[in-house]
């Protein structure tokens, strides 16, 4: 399951991410965002959306499916 | 000198020419009028050289299948146009038509080139240039013609690769799709689940998977 990327070095420790994630999956460790239950991320991308330093990242993945198969090895 | 060689001789194009060669090349020129509102050749026909107004004004122009039109350059007295397709060879990237009672100078593919027959090195960093304004043409056309929606589905289509294929992956941030399409990331979640809806693509986590291409190029 893929996670937000956060950035230490920009992450400011506002709590903007910790107060929009749906989830509550983000929260601030030593003044800094973490992604503390990762099993419970829906990867909605608010915490990207409303982080004002721009330290979250929620990149996509394109991936072409031929024949409902994506290529994976093991699923 | 002819009025014809003086008005080649100067052009920023052939500047650089001593009177020789102006003269060959005024040799091999064309003069062409047409009436206001005459077509004078039109976008994916095959380009037949260099256009320069003599006289009057011409539109170049691109057009959606829907008929709706994007002006790229209004051409006056000396002004040149269709340059991308005479560096690097491919059909003529807009259409052209008269706005006015005109003339204009067909300077042929081949006499262009001939300037660069001593400079491969030119020749080859020109065609790319003019790849690159090809390019640039076909994004005017997509920011000018097409929705989000199709503008995301294009790009899509361009990017998506088969897993564990021969080239990575691409991750992109919908910041940074809707950065690639003039667009904003609120429009391009929306057309995200547009493009869903529409069966063309499935949104898993952190993927966004091409289910079925077809659909997706009907979208664009």
């Amino acid at each position: 399951m893929a996670v937000p990327e956060i950035n230490l070095d920009i992450c400011t420790g506002c709590g903007d991410c910790v107060e929009f994630c749906p989830s509550g999956t983000v929260t601030l460790v030593n003044g800094k965002a973490c992604i503390v239950r990762p099993e419970d991320c829906n990867y909605c991308s608010d915490c990207e959306t409303f982080c004002p330093p721009k330290a979250i990242r929620c990149p996509f993945e394109i991936i072409l499916v031929e024949n409902g198969q994506t290529g994976e090895v093991n699923g | 000198m002819s009025s014809s060689t003086d008005f080649l001789a100067s052009l920023p194009y052939f500047s650089m020419l001593g009177p020789e060669e102006i003269e060959r090349i005024a040799g091999e020129t064309l003069d062409r009028s047409y009436a206001r509102g005459e077509v004078l050749f039109l976008e994916g026909e095959p380009c037949h050289g260099l256009y320069v107004v003599k006289s009057g004004s011409v539109r170049v122009f691109k057009s959606s299948p829907e008929g709706r039109e994007q002006v790229l350059l209004i051409a006056r007295q000396g002004d040149s146009f269709n340059d991308v397709p005479v560096f690097d060879g491919g059909s003529n990237p807009a259409s052209a038509s008269a706005l006015e009672s005109s003339v204009v100078h067909i300077i042929p593919v081949d006499t262009m080139l001939s300037m660069l027959a001593d400079c491969p090195a030119a020749r080859a960093i020109i065609n790319l240039f003019a790849t690159r304004l090809r390019h640039l043409t076909t994004v005017i056309e997509d920011l000018s013609f097409r929705s989000v929606v199709s503008r995301l589905a294009k790009m899509l289509l361009s990017l998506a690769v088969v897993q564990g294929g021969a080239s990575p992956v691409p991750r992109l941030t919908q910041d940074e799709m809707a950065n690639i399409i003039g667009s904003v990331r609120d429009v391009v979640g929306r057309a995200l689940r547009t493009l869903e809806r529409a069966g063309a693509i499935k949104l898993e986590g952190q993927r966004i998977m091409v289910i079925d291409p077809e659909k997706l190029r009907e979208m664009t």
